[in-house]
């Protein structure tokens, strides 16, 4: 009984050696599949930083691979405790992505209010502008700036519609921009007519 | 030895275990081809080089099935030289690979670039020949969007998404063909040879004109927005001149808010008018007549519309927007009027020649559209 305990403990030990020396191939590719997974569900666009992070740790865990791969004793518990807690880390991300994407949505349509008011604003003011002399010209060319702009706002509805919340904040952007550069050339229109 | 069956047992589970783990080693190319499957990941393979990086996957997960097969071998038997020589290849395709994706991204950075100074350029360049006439809706309107498709796409270049980055900006190029496309059509005539010669030829005849006669010739530019005032055949002045919304076509009737082109007198003086101080010119003459009278038949103006007329050189202001005068700084008037008397010439044309002026910039549109 005795001898037998000693070959069942022998024989464990030699199973937990062996076992060491083996790579966590599956754990790697379910950790990999996992990323690709948020990865295609949008994380790269609505989660960067988080998907990096996420990106960065797999790598280190890879590098630890690599290192106990060219040592004689090899030790990969502390890479599958890496890994184990990078699958956790994913999966978190996989959870928090829809609330992320709702935030994208929420600040493109924000965005959207903003350039629209801007638009609104600006059109406001072209109409108000005296079209006196040295602005009429300039008021004339601007109003065909700003028809340009109002044109250019449909494409950020249209960016809204296909889900492209990012695409949706840069339109949105880009628009607001241009509409407050002609909102200054109008301002600056008008004060010529003041001086 | 207390028991020598345990001893043996131990002993050749002893070494299968350092057999397991001390064998001819696995090919180092192995790590590496593991590790630059991630560069590669990393890099983007998947979105630049798809085909290629799902080869290269393909090639690392053979090798290490050919890997397991010799590690599942008793370790004597193990042989990795074929697929170590496998693995050198699969190493020496992943980097070439790498480099080909880096190399690709950083041409991507370079061409946007350089397409986005191009546009930029463009965008400069249309903005400051629509300075020059009023009739610019058409181009604006797509400068207008050419300039937030741009704006957009450094937004994108920002995020290094350059495939979309230069998607954009070739939607915002677009819109500046269609600017400079508005730009030919509006001043095309412009570029006419026969009609250059022509305004040249009236030019000329003013400027001859007041030499023979020793008197005042007034000659417009319209393209050049100038004014010269000729005294006994010298340029005595030239001043800046503003038109009307369509001061570059030529008037055909009333209310079309064109400046005519022709040869022309003054006819009244008027010390204090609407616009300061106007002189009126004889417009319509003979020509513009005959010019009305060819376009009613074949139906190009309105049935309704008259000739018009009341055609002004006036004070109020350069900058102003006429109905088909000419508007001058008051201040220039004030010379003008003093100068010009009823009978004054005054010729007006669109150019006299294309060198030094926005017309050698249409042209260079028209040639690059065709």
């Amino acid at each position: 009984m005795k001898n037998l305990t000693k070959t069942v403990v022998l024989v464990l030990a030699i199973a937990v050696v062996l076992t060491g020396c083996k790579q966590p191939t599956q754990l790697i590719n379910d950790v990999k599949a996992a990323i690709e997974t948020v990865t295609t569900a949008g994380a790269d666009k609505y989660a960067p930083e988080e998907l990096k992070a996420v990106n960065d740790d797999l790598t280190k865990a890879l590098d630890e691979i690599a290192a106990q791969d060219k040592k004689f004793f090899k030790k990969f518990g502390p890479a599958k405790e890496m890994l184990v807690a990078l699958q956790t880390k994913v999966a978190d991300l996989q959870a928090a992505l829809p609330a992320k994407i709702e935030a994208a949505k929420n600040v493109a349509i924000q965005l959207q209010g903003e350039a629209q008011a801007a638009l609104t604003e600006t059109a406001e003011l072209l109409k108000k502008a005296p079209k006196g002399k040295g602005t009429a010209k300039d008021l004339e060319a601007l109003q065909a700036d700003l028809t340009g702009a109002e044109t250019m706002y449909t494409e950020i509805q249209a960016a809204l519609d296909a889900n492209d919340y990012i695409g949706a904040q840069d339109k949105a952007n880009a628009v607001k921009a241009k509409v407050a550069a002609i909102a200054d050339q109008i301002n600056a229109a008008i004060a010529k007519v003041k001086r | 030895m207390k028991n020598p069956r345990f001893a043996g047992v131990a002993c050749v589970l002893g070494l299968i275990c350092c057999n397991a783990c001390n064998t001819p080693p696995e090919p180092p190319e192995a790590a590496r081809a593991s590790a630059l499957e991630q560069d590669l990941w990393r890099a983007g393979g998947s979105l630049f080089t798809p085909r290629e990086y799902e080869g290269f996957k393909a090639g690392l997960k053979s090798a290490g099935e050919r890997i397991g097969a010799e590690e599942a071998k008793f370790g004597w038997f193990r042989d990795y030289t074929p697929v170590q020589a496998e693995l050198k290849k699969l190493v020496a395709d992943g980097e070439a690979l790498l480099r080909r994706i880096n190399d690709n991204k950083a041409a991507k950075a370079r061409t946007f670039a350089l397409s986005a100074e191009t546009l930029a350029a463009r965008i400069e360049s249309l903005y400051r020949i629509t300075q020059y006439f009023n009739e610019n809706d058409d181009v604006r309107k797509n400068v207008s969007q050419a300039e937030i498709k741009l704006s957009e796409a450094r937004m994108l270049v920002a995020k290094e998404k350059y495939e979309l980055a230069s998607a954009t900006a070739g939607e915002g190029g677009l819109f500046l063909d269609r600017a400079e496309e508005a730009a030919v059509r509006l001043l095309e005539r412009y570029l006419d040879s026969g009609q250059l010669a022509k305004w040249r030829r009236w030019a000329g005849a003013a400027v001859e004109e007041s030499l023979a006669k020793s008197t005042v010739s007034i000659v417009v530019n319209k393209v050049e927005r100038k004014m010269t005032v000729y005294k006994k055949g010298e340029a005595k002045a030239t001043f800046d001149i503003g038109l009307g919304k369509y001061g570059l076509s030529d008037k055909l009737y009333a209310g079309d808010e064109a400046t005519p082109e022709g040869r022309y007198k003054i006819v009244a003086k008027f010390p204090a008018s609407e616009f300061y101080k106007a002189m009126l010119i004889d417009y319509p003459n003979e020509d513009d007549k005959r010019a009305f009278a060819e376009a009613k038949n074949k139906g190009l103006i309105p049935g309704h519309a008259g000739i018009g007329g009341a055609i002004e050189i006036h004070g109020g202001g350069k900058d102003s927007l006429t109905k088909g005068c000419v508007g001058l700084e008051n201040k220039d008037m004030d010379d003008v009027y003093a100068w010009a008397e009823v009978g004054t010439s005054v010729t007006i044309v669109g150019a006299t020649g294309i060198e030094n002026t926005i017309l050698a910039e249409i042209l260079m549109f028209k040639k690059n559209a065709n």
